[in-house]
């Protein structure tokens, strides 16, 4: 265990044009499947929570299902749709990090949704209540809302960070771990690992969860200050 | 409150790191003037953790495997080239034609003429046997040979996907290889690779501009479905062009007593009369399909799961890697098919292929 430890150091300061290349692509795919799935399931959320339509209830469960769905199953599903014969070859999306980051979105979504959701519909009863009080119209309403749930959206996209990050069953079928090109750390562990390199595989996962420090830090700072 | 917690998680990174770098220096002193501070016992320590240094255990003596049975005619193991047709009979998940599938046959030809051609040739030949003592991979006498030129690539011929098994690439073969042409004529390869099976099924959903795997049956199967395509100059879709040995590993205490046996069948029979723990690949790999040929017919071997049902207490069917199979044969004391290439680096390295 030691050994892996001191490998993970050895291959952090060894400056190798591959490691980095993984990083690079790891942290391209990562911030961009999350910031992308926030921005579509943060406010899928607040349509949950506050508003009242036909259906609302249905679109709830099916979200909540979809928290759950396996990524090795949408990577399937993907996998099926960007391949040579599936429906969207035009797009030349299969081995790509696009096709990843996409993916991943359709994992993510649901799972930034839900998490503001249930925040929201506790608090969202007292909101209204304010807002009635202040004469607030629907708009200010909404932006109320979302000004309480600053901390809340700090929290969902951390969520959202930490599955894109530590997530292999979707990116490993859909991005192909192409060397140079699609391989990420968590599909590079599972190489490692395949190899039977134990060692180099806990190495890098060990500069995965360095990164993932890192990033909570940073958001931890920046919710302190919000909140 | 939370400051604190920040701060203790903070300081628990720290001092990882000054203890890894402490366990480097330590290292470093400790090899490069062994003899002034050599009291015995430092010396063994010092020995165990700096493997690099002389009067070590070689990485063989730290495997509890190796080699018992090889170099039997059944057990060659033979590589083939294959193109995959643009007008194959693509079908989508329904069943329903597609017949726009987007190929580079252009880039595959360029490719399979200089995997042919000598310079790959003499590559081939030669990879491996600095390193490992051995020569891991022959090149066939009669295999078809390259005449045409290899022309540069371009924007849309650049990139060609390569679907190959694990043991070309776990042998480290294609990393020293691609290198060489991709520079040359300035293509990019795009390697996947998996099992023969899986490999070969990449190619039918129309996700590999050409295959490099090892199964006869498979690629026989691949080709009369009208996947596989003749190229100009060549006469057959499936290029055979390298071949090495599968070898029959296992305990050193051989309990089967394997390395007396007659041929690889009488092995085989020995380690499943004695019930003794054997490692099956079981992913449709080519390893697997070899494997499953060499059993006594009466056990009723094949690559499905159910088949091995009824030994489950000594046969593993583990549906991974070979270089994970190597490993947990290594654990389990049991006995294993393994190509010879992926063997020896996985030997070389104390436990790890590639």
């Amino acid at each position: 265990m030691t050994g892996a430890f001191q490998k993970a150091f050895d291959l952090l300061f060894s400056g190798d044009a591959q490691l980095w290349n993984i990083v690079s692509v790891t942290m391209r795919m990562t911030l961009t499947s999350s910031i992308a799935a926030l921005l579509l399931g943060a406010p899928l959320g607040v349509l949950y929570a506050a508003t009242r339509f036909p259906g609302r209830k249905i679109l709830i469960v099916i979200n909540r299902t979809l928290m759950g769905l396996p990524p090795v199953v949408c990577g399937l599903l993907c996998y099926m749709l960007f391949s040579g014969v599936g429906p969207l070859r035009e797009l030349k999306l299969l081995f790509t990090v696009t096709g990843m980051i996409i993916a991943q979105v359709i994992l993510i979504t649901p799972i930034a949704a839900g998490s503001m959701e249930t925040y929201l519909s506790a608090i969202v009863g007292e909101i209204r209540e304010s807002a009635r009080g202040l004469r607030l119209s629907g708009g200010k309403t909404l932006l109320l809302m979302l000004n309480e749930s600053k901390y809340a959206l700090v929290s969902t996209y951390l969520f959202g960070f930490a599955r894109a990050m530590a997530e292999v069953g979707a990116v490993s079928m859909v991005g192909g771990a192409i060397a140079y090109k699609t391989n990420v750390m968590t599909t590079a562990i599972m190489m490692y690992t395949n190899r039977g390199d134990f060692t180099l595989g806990l190495a890098l996962g060990l500069l995965l969860l360095l990164i993932s420090l890192i990033v909570n830090v940073f958001a931890h700072l920046l919710q302190r200050r919000r909140a | 409150m939370k400051k604190r917690i920040l701060l203790t998680a903070l300081a628990l990174m720290l001092a990882l790191s000054v203890f890894g770098c402490a366990k480097t220096t330590v290292t470093e002193e400790a090899t490069a003037e062994p003899a002034e501070t050599a009291e015995p016992v430092v010396m063994e320590q010092t020995a165990t953790e700096v493997p690099e240094t002389t009067d070590t255990p070689s990485p063989e003596d730290l495997l509890g495997i190796t080699i018992l049975y090889e170099q039997d005619d059944a057990m060659i193991n033979n590589y083939s080239l294959l193109a995959v047709d643009e007008n194959a009979p693509f079908v989508d998940a329904d069943g329903k034609s597609v017949d726009d599938v987007a190929l580079n046959t252009v880039g595959a030809k360029a490719l399979i003429d200089w995997m042919l051609g000598d310079e790959a040739t003499e590559l081939i030949k030669n990879y491996g046997y600095d390193e490992y003592g051995e020569y891991l991979f022959y090149t066939k006498e009669d295999k078809p040979v390259a005449t045409a030129e290899i022309p540069q690539a371009t924007d849309e011929t650049k990139t060609i996907r390569l679907s190959t098994t694990t043991s070309v690439n776990d042998s480290g073969l294609m990393d020293y290889l691609l290198p060489v042409f991709e520079s040359e004529y300035g293509y990019n390869v795009e390697v996947s690779s998996a099992g023969t099976g899986k490999a070969i099924a990449a190619a039918k959903m129309g996700n590999a501009d050409l295959i490099l795997v090892h199964s006869k049956s498979q690629e026989d199967v691949f080709v009369s479905d009208g996947f596989a395509k003749v190229l100009e100059g060549y006469d057959s879709e499936r290029l055979t062009f390298m071949y090495n040995y599968f070898v029959l590993v296992g305990p050193k205490d051989d309990p089967a007593q394997c390395a007396e046996a007659s041929d690889v069948k009488d092995a085989f029979k020995r380690i499943a009369d004695g019930k003794y723990p054997f490692v099956s690949r079981g992913d449709l790999s080519g390893t697997h399909t070899k494997e499953i040929s060499l059993w006594p017919e009466e056990l009723g071997i094949t690559t499905e799961a159910s088949s091995v049902a009824d030994y489950s207490e000594w046969y593993m069917y583990s549906n991974a890697g070979m270089g994970v199979c190597l490993t947990m044969a290594n654990e389990m004391d049991a006995y294993i098919l393994s190509d010879k290439a992926t063997f020896l680096t996985f030997r070389a390295n104390g436990g790890i292929a590639g």
